[in-house]
């Protein structure tokens, strides 16, 4: 009877804990395949990622991602295999070589010749601008004159 | 700021603009394939025909070409003549393989078409669109002639009709079939 209820609590704690392994390791996977596919271009759609795109070559390349990491292929490696076979255009973030730098280094390349263009702009227009003559006032008629030095007489 | 330079960062910015064009919302079927001058995948599937398993493999040391199609495919079936026509161009060439590769197809729908077009040379079925990945494909119909050594020397993507028919007779398989380098 003992050997029985032994058996018995083993099962209890045995099956619930290897069911929610496979739940955790199904997600990893999932995680894993979301991960690697925001980062791979859909080839057949414009701007969209493998991961978001409902084209049925989007589909089979997220299957493609699905069994490499199964596989046990690491990331980099999914994404080279991928590179590979589609060159750059593949990848939503362009790798960091030749021409891409352009795209790289485009925004700040902008940015600061913008800022110097403007810097200069600036300063020109200022130098260029007439400076405020010193206001004179108009000398004080004689009647003027006369009042306010009553006044302070006073 | 001088009429020059506002030239200069005008003709820069353009030309920024349209390299952002390009990469964002550009054609992909302009973008120089990778894959030529690179080993050809080693393919294989289910014969559509027969269901019968086909491999790349037992064609090694003969130029292959290798046409992905579809039967939903317009320019397919625009190319499909040519390809029965250029299949028997070369058919008696001992070196010369024909192959087609069926691409998000179904089955019957994939017999149906050859059964109405005609078929003449082996044809496998891409089940999971792997054979597509694995040759870079972006759609249908695409075209490549793998030479003796398995290295892909030309890929050619939409139909195969006039002087894109004329080009791969002539300056590609011809050149490859009699051992000298293409022409093209």
């Amino acid at each position: 009877m003992a050997r029985l209820f032994s058996i018995l609590l083993i099962l209890c704690f045995a099956f619930p804990y290897s069911g929610l392994a496979k739940i955790v390791d199904e997600t990893e996977i999932d995680e894993k395949v979301r991960e690697i596919a925001k980062t791979l271009r859909c080839t057949v759609c414009q701007t969209e990622n493998i991961w978001e795109s409902g084209a049925p070559l989007a589909h089979q390349m997220r299957d493609a991602v699905r069994e490499r990491v199964i596989q046990g292929q690491s990331a980099e490696e999914i994404r080279e295999y991928f590179h590979s076979r589609y060159g750059d255009y593949i990848m939503m973030e362009p790798p960091k070589h030749g021409m891409n730098w352009l795209i790289w280094l485009a925004p700040f390349i902008l940015l600061l010749g913008g800022g110097i263009l403007l810097w200069r702009e600036v300063k020109r227009w200022v130098t260029r601008s007439p400076k405020p003559e010193a206001k004179v006032s108009p000398p004080l008629d004689e009647k003027s004159q006369r009042r306010i030095q009553q006044e302070l007489n006073l | 700021m001088t009429r020059t330079t506002q030239i200069t960062i005008l003709i820069v910015l353009l030309g920024l603009l349209s390299l952002f064009y390009q990469g964002l919302w550009g054609d992909p079927r302009h973008i120089p394939p990778i894959l030529i001058g690179t080993k050809a995948p080693i393919f294989e599937g289910p014969d559509v025909e027969s269901g019968e398993p086909l491999s790349s493999k037992k064609y090694q040391g003969k130029v292959i070409l290798v046409n992905f199609w579809a039967s939903w495919c317009q320019e397919c079936k625009v190319e499909h003549n040519n390809l029965l026509k250029l299949y028997d161009e070369f058919k008696d060439h001992p070196e010369f393989i024909m192959l087609g590769i069926n691409y998000q197809d179904e089955m019957p729908k994939a017999r149906a078409y050859l059964k109405q077009y005609g078929s003449s040379f082996p044809h496998v079925r891409d089940v999971k669109g792997a054979l597509a990945i694995d040759f870079g494909v972006y759609g249908v119909p695409e075209t490549f002639v793998i030479d003796q050594k398995g290295v892909i020397r030309h890929k050619w993507i939409g139909p195969i009709v006039g002087d894109v028919y004329t080009n791969l007779t002539n300056k590609i398989l011809t050149p490859l079939l009699n051992k000298s380098a293409p022409t093209i």
